[in-house]
């Protein structure tokens, strides 16, 4: 008999149907009546039309685009920490974040850009709050991307720890884009057979992987080696010219990275009718049955004691699926420049962030399927893979499991790696604007910014917990949506259109963010004032070992002292960049109430 | 040899649904590297105008005689070479 209640299956035919009225609902009426896009008014694309960073790109392209700039490990990992307060909680902040606020960024950013000349978020931030205001910017994103690069660094060290097969698989993915490179640029080879040659290697490599499993034997020390590994990577991908390596290597990275979110959505939607007969059809049993062993919850704090109350953790931890500030950055930096007409930022912008929602549903069922000791402790990032391969053993069962795990654990590598060396760069190219002049130019090189911009983070991966600089990443994520949000509202603020719409959203998420970086940055905070009151549970709860033992403790205190003046940091410049906005949005509203017509002049004013 | 005058046969529902997924897949695989050589081959252009048409801006950095033989192939990147040049940047411009 088929049962549709235990399994996810119902779950994702819900989320894609509410996702549907999103985009075609509330979307739309969006898209006519508060921004009011024209199909006829002429974009930046065709209006400084360059063919080289302005112009039109077909709506299909710059999807594809746009969801593969977004896409990345946060709504793979997110919902790992968000399933501590229940699978219901999580599945409907990933609804309800996704549906009122995440496309509505996306696609605010997107036309914000558009309307503002192609311009991107530097820029409108100067117009809108001034050369300080910019500034400020520039120091938040700078602590956002070594707060993302010591998460991603910890994470990809985690993953080849943890899966001996990887290591092996992700080289051949490197060699792989390194010959493609070469094949494409200097032989001239066609692009198909690059292609071929290329995924041949790839396959090759996870077989290879399996059969030669790599595991370091230097016990806890192992994940600092395997960070340090890391860094040398992304130090070569940041400093390489980009058709050398990056853009080859994420090419080939591309094809497993989306197969795998295909197949583990097919596997889900699936789950009720293995072993099932159709049309005298029986399908192939699952090996053991698959059904949502999480409890849904909902759990106001976390029952390990560790993370806090779900408002305002819940809403950090689970960040690319419902809502990105990384998004902005992407929607108004390129995708912005080629849009071909105004009504295409819709589909682009809108409709690429619900399809990130799809993926993190999909992580979200992987995670439901897992029994409840897979997170005790929340230590074990192998669990996304565990489901992957329960999802997909009933049709994929002629692969064994080891080439499953290592082909799902190079898929969490390939996605953390190549946003990583993205961010890399983006740091350095960032390092070089702030520092190119002046007493410290020095930090302004390339080679010393990028050793700098992989240094910290790796100081921060190899001595915190992963889930500690996870809710930083989150909270300084999270809260650079809000920010953006904003810039949203006071454009819309300015150009007289209704911006409730916004600007709750808005206020939800800077006010939510704000609280998750106090709360964040209060538990280290207390941790280390634990310490002087003779207790250590605190303080060696939040390294990762070697350090987190009693031998370590003056590091662990000053690790738990670095963390609290990062929190500080970052929540002092948001809540001055936010107090900015909110300055520029009331005098916005200010000067549009004494510009409205009233009523009762019958528009005088006005005239 | 004359040319054609047919007009291209509007797409079915098929032929449309290929297209877009065509778009998709090369928007996801391939746009941003396009962009990113697109982009390396710009600034290659821009020290090319710099070196060549410097005196157009007070910088000559080779001798004028050559700046004119060369001046033909220059002549039609100019425009799209003030454009670029004159242009506001940003360090959010270079995300991606």
């Amino acid at each position: 008999m088929v049962d549709i209640l235990s399994t996810p299956f119902l779950w994702v035919v819900v989320t894609i149907g509410l996702y549907g009225v999103a985009y075609w609902g509330y979307g739309k009426w969006i898209d006519r009546n508060v921004w009011r896009s024209s199909a006829k008014k002429a974009t930046p694309a065709h209006m400084y039309m360059d063919g080289v960073e302005y112009f039109p790109v077909s709506r299909y392209v710059l999807w594809g685009y746009q969801f593969k700039s977004i896409a990345a490990l946060g709504p793979i990992l997110g919902p790992f920490i968000g399933i501590t307060f229940g699978w219901l909680p999580a599945l409907l902040w990933i609804i309800g974040g996704n549906f009122f606020i995440g496309w509505l960024q996306d696609y605010g950013a997107m036309m914000l850009s558009v309307r503002k000349e192609g311009r991107s978020f530097g820029p409108i931030t100067y117009e809108f709050t001034g050369a300080r205001g910019r500034t400020n910017l520039l120091a938040f994103v700078l602590f956002y991307l070594i707060i993302i690069s010591a998460t991603f660094i910890a994470l990809i060290a985690s993953f080849w720890n943890a899966f001996p097969g990887t290591f092996v698989a992700t080289v051949g993915i490197l060699l792989a884009g390194l010959l493609c490179g070469q094949l494409l640029y200097r032989v001239k080879m066609n692009v198909f057979a690059v292609t071929g040659i290329g995924l041949a290697v790839v396959v090759l490599s996870i077989y290879l992987g399996v059969a030669f499993p790599i595991t370091l034997g230097f016990g806890v020390w192992n994940i600092p080696i395997w960070a340090f590994v890391a860094a040398v990577i992304l130090y070569a991908a940041a400093v390489l010219p980009t058709p050398m390596f990056v853009q080859p290597t994420n090419y080939l990275a591309f094809y497993p990275a989306y197969a795998a979110i295909l197949l583990i959505l097919f596997g889900a939607l699936m789950t009720p009718f293995w072993g099932a007969s159709f049309l005298g059809l029986t399908l192939p049993r699952a090996p053991t049955p698959i059904s949502i062993q999480m409890p849904a919850g909902p759990f106001w704090f976390d029952p390990q004691g560790i993370l806090g109350p779900i408002w305002p953790i819940l809403f950090v931890a689970i960040a690319c699926g419902a809502i990105s500030g990384w998004h902005s950055l992407v929607s108004s930096s390129s995708s912005a420049k080629q849009l071909d007409i105004e009504t295409d930022a819709l589909p682009v912008g809108g409709g690429a962030m619900l399809s990130e929602g799809l993926l993190a549903l999909a992580s979200l069922i992987a995670y439901m399927v897992l029994a409840p000791s897979f997170f005790v402790g929340r230590t074990n990032v192998a669990a996304w893979v565990a489901g992957a391969v329960t999802l997909t053993t009933p049709f994929l069962g002629g692969l064994t499991a080891p080439i499953l795990t290592t082909f799902f654990g190079l898929v969490l590598i390939i996605y953390a790696l190549t946003v990583q060396a993205l961010v890399t760069r983006f740091f350095r190219l960032v390092a070089a604007e702030s520092w190119s002049e002046g007493r410290f130019h020095v930090f302004g090189n390339k080679h010393v910014s990028t050793v700098v911009g992989l240094g910290i983070p790796w100081a921060f991966a190899v001595s915190g917990s992963w889930w500690a600089l996870w809710l930083y990443f989150g909270g300084a994520n999270q809260l650079l949506a809000g920010l953006a949000i904003m810039l949203i509202t006071i454009h819309l603020a300015r150009t007289r259109a209704p911006t409730r719409f916004s600007l709750i959203p808005g206020v939800f998420m800077i006010v939510t963010t704000l609280a998750a970086l106090v709360w964040q940055t209060g538990t280290f905070l207390y941790s280390v004032w634990a310490y002087l009151n003779n207790d250590n549970s605190w303080v060696l709860r939040n390294v990762r070992p070697p350090i987190n033992t009693k031998d370590y403790i003056l590091v662990a205190v000053a690790i738990n002292a670095v963390f609290v003046a990062v929190g500080t940091v970052l929540f002092a410049v948001g809540l001055s960049m936010a107090v900015r906005l909110f300055r520029s949005y009331r005098s916005s509203m200010a000067e549009r109430r004494a510009r409205a017509p009233a009523a009762a002049d019958g528009g005088e004013r006005e005239r | 040899m004359t040319e054609s005058n047919d007009a291209p046969k509007p797409k079915g529902r098929g032929g449309k649904m290929k297209e877009a997924a065509k778009g998709v897949f090369y928007g996801m695989a391939a746009h941003g590297h396009v962009t990113a050589a697109l982009r390396t081959r710009m600034y290659l252009e821009h020290l090319f105008m710099f070196i060549t048409l410097g005196d157009m801006l007070g910088v000559p950095v080779i001798p004028p005689y050559y700046s004119l033989k060369i001046l033909p192939y220059a002549v039609p990147n100019i425009k799209s070479w003030k454009q670029r040049v004159f242009r506001e940047r940003d360090f959010t411009d270079q995300v991606f």
